[in-house]
């Protein structure tokens, strides 16, 4: 007790190998918890990777979106400038009216296209350089337009010569500074699209980076999932191993002191060591009590291979509560007053009749009262209570028979593996309290068999109260009024 | 030496002809304009839109369209823009600006280039559509169209301060 009271006093440490063990320990019991946050983390790291996929393409379509748009946009201003230019030419190499007013209206639409993509080049501009070119190119135009107008109004008066002298003085030098303008253009637009190009090079790189990044991430974790989840399966499988050997020990140990007693009253029955009545009665009884024992241990561990596949049905019936317990508590009072024990029995009165199996009822019973006795501690008082409780859901009712010690109760740690076969604690095998590990999951089986269930609270060093709950039979609700259990004792 | 110019006189007559762009409908020498004028519509004279010039004078326009006026106020060199021989627009023009018929025309202007007194023959365009963008791309051009055919791109003259469609105005086509 006091040592309890030290350990649950003494301040948790934080030590990374005891936290990795709880850790461990918390994520081998929830494998599927484990599993299920394995497959979230894949699919946002998968989200992730095609978001970045996504992104990724959409920054090379709007590369190449920018690269044609940008080749066809200074294709076209090329063509038009030329357009311009080879339509006044043109003009210049017929005598026909008509046919110099044709190239005069190619070579004005084409100067209009060329205005209006220099006056969208202009708008777009963000660079200071390309602000400058296209100030420039915006300026230079229109002065060769005045020209190319001067020209092409010489060429339809019928003036050539004057329009050759034009053009060669003043329409030729600029046409050359356009060009020039234009070449800045594309020298720009090549600076630029290199500039993309490198950037999106080391996004994709970035990319590349952060892909194989993001599959480590989920190779690890998947292989430390899989990790726990192999050494979880392992170490139950270990866990299950020692609880067997365990129990084979135990059950050893459980018949051997029965077989040796009988052994032993036997050997001296038979070497005639045991003369009188009262002495035959005697080992009689003793031989009867041993041989009772090894059947007794026998029939719990066939139960249990019976209920193991926890498909056991039994034959319910309509079962009265206050008349089973009075058998019941009839049947242990032998064991009980061995055990130095003393039953305190109380049932409500007009309680409702139960659906369930007597044989059925009679185990659970047996086990959790036999519990209560042995765990009981130094103060031997086992209560035994019958009422009228909620059921599992709010509309139900259930009659709940708890039955409590005060002895040495049970860890919250404990709580629950105390209804695995086999599981014994730690501190009951020090304490060298015999048992089985069969008896509360012999219990909760029979229990569920029955459509019924078991129930715990404990406090260490206050003692446990377990209770079997089970359905009230059809017709009987009526009576099913949750009640506190009564201080009529039957 | 007088022969030869009366040789080259012959010879150009002849030639005229074949200057124009397509085979044109040959014009009739006598032609009757008052007798078709049952819907007549204006015929207005159509110059640069840069041209300074808003009105003229019947002298002034004969003397423009015979060659015999060759530069405007501005300096500018008048470029004379003609449609097709026998389009009605050109027989308008003929008679009632220059008092003369297609062959009286054509006579004057190959004797006024071969003596020099004309600076440049008149340009001959199809369309009205052609006329429009010559004039619009020559400053000094000068040329006629129905009313229904003049857009923004030309500017319309008026002729002895009358504008086309008012009453007085004297260039009709039927």
């Amino acid at each position: 007790m006091k040592k309890q009271g030290k350990s649950a006093a003494a301040k948790p440490q934080l030590n990374p190998a005891l936290l990795f063990d709880r850790l461990f320990a918390a994520a081998s019991r929830h494998n599927k918890l484990l599993l299920l946050i394995v497959c979230c983390g894949t699919a946002v790291i998968s989200s992730i990777v095609i978001r970045d996929l996504q992104d990724a393409n959409i920054a090379t379509q709007e590369h190449y979106r920018r690269s044609v748009h940008g080749l066809q946009r200074i294709g076209e201003l090329q063509y038009d400038i030329q357009e311009t230019r080879r339509a006044t030419l043109y003009a210049l190499s017929t005598s026909d009216s008509n046919l110099q007013v044709t190239y005069a209206d190619q070579s004005r639409d084409a100067d209009k296209r060329v205005s209006d993509a220099i006056a969208e080049y202009e708008k777009q501009s963000k660079e200071p350089a390309e602000t400058a070119v296209a100030a420039r190119l915006a300026d230079d135009w229109p002065k060769y337009l005045a020209v190319r107008d001067e020209v092409l109004a010489s060429i339809l008066e019928g003036s050539i010569k004057d329009a050759v002298d034009l053009d060669l003085s003043s329409g030729v030098p600029a046409f050359d500074r356009v060009r020039k303008d234009l070449d800045t253009v594309k020298q720009l637009y090549d600076q630029d699209a290199a500039l993309r190009q490198a950037s999106f090079a080391a996004s994709s790189r970035r990319s590349v980076s952060r892909l194989i990044g993001i599959l480590c991430f989920t190779f690890l974790l998947s292989s430390a999932a899989v990790w726990t989840i192999q050494r979880s399966h392992m170490l139950g499988a270990i866990q299950l191993a020692k609880l067997q050997m365990e129990f084979v020990a135990s059950v050893s140990h459980e018949l051997r002191t029965p077989l040796a007693v009988l052994m032993s009253a036997a050997d001296n029955i038979a070497d005639g060591l045991v003369e009188g009545k009262t002495a035959l009665q005697k080992y009689g009884a003793i031989l009867r009590h041993q041989s009772r024992s090894i059947g007794d241990l026998v029939d719990q561990i066939l139960l249990f291979a019976s209920t193991e596949d926890s498909k056991r049905n039994y034959a319910l019936e309509r079962i009265e509560v206050g008349a089973l317990l009075a058998e019941i508590v009839a049947g242990a009072e032998g064991a009980m007053k061995e055990a130095g024990a003393v039953l305190d029995i109380r049932v409500d009165q007009n309680l409702p009749l139960i659906m369930g199996n007597r044989n059925g009822i009679l185990q659970c019973m047996q086990n959790l009262i036999g519990n209560a006795a042995k765990y009981g501690g130094d103060d031997r008082r086992v209560d035994i209570r019958a009422f009228v409780a909620p059921g599992r859901e709010d509309s139900e009712r259930a009659v709940k028979i708890s039955v409590t010690d005060h002895g040495i109760g049970i860890d919250p740690s404990e709580i629950p593996q105390i209804f695995d076969p086999f599981y014994r604690s730690p501190r009951v095998r020090d304490a060298q309290i015999h048992g089985t590990g069969l008896g509360l999951s012999l219990a909760k089986r029979i229990a569920e068999a029955m459509g019924g269930w078991i129930s715990v609270t404990s406090e260490l060093a206050r003692g446990s109260t377990f209770a079997l709950h089970l359905p009230i039979a059809g017709g009987d609700e009526s009576t099913a009024e949750t009640q506190q259990p009564s201080a009529t004792p039957s | 030496m007088k022969c030869l110019k009366t040789a080259v006189l012959v010879a150009g007559i002849a030639v005229w002809p074949m200057m124009e762009t397509s085979a044109t409908p040959r014009a009739s020498t006598d032609f009757t304009v008052t007798e078709q004028e049952a819907a007549p519509e204006p015929l207005v004279i159509v110059v640069n839109r840069m041209n300074p010039v808003d009105n003229l004078s019947s002298a002034d326009l004969r003397a423009i369209f015979l060659g015999v006026r060759s530069y405007w106020n501005n300096g500018r060199r008048i470029t004379l823009v003609m449609r097709e021989p026998g389009e009605q627009e050109r027989r308008v023009i003929l008679h009632d600006v220059c008092g003369m018929n297609e062959e009286q025309f054509r006579t004057h202007f190959v004797r006024g280039l071969y003596t020099g007194e004309i600076l440049v023959s008149p340009k001959t365009l199809d369309t009205p559509l052609g006329v429009r963008r010559f004039i619009f791309n020559v400053p000094g051009a000068i040329g006629y169209l129905r009313e229904s055919d003049v857009d923004a791109t030309v500017k319309v003259v008026r002729v002895d301060e009358r504008s086309p469609g008012e009453k007085g105005y004297r260039l009709h086509v039927p």
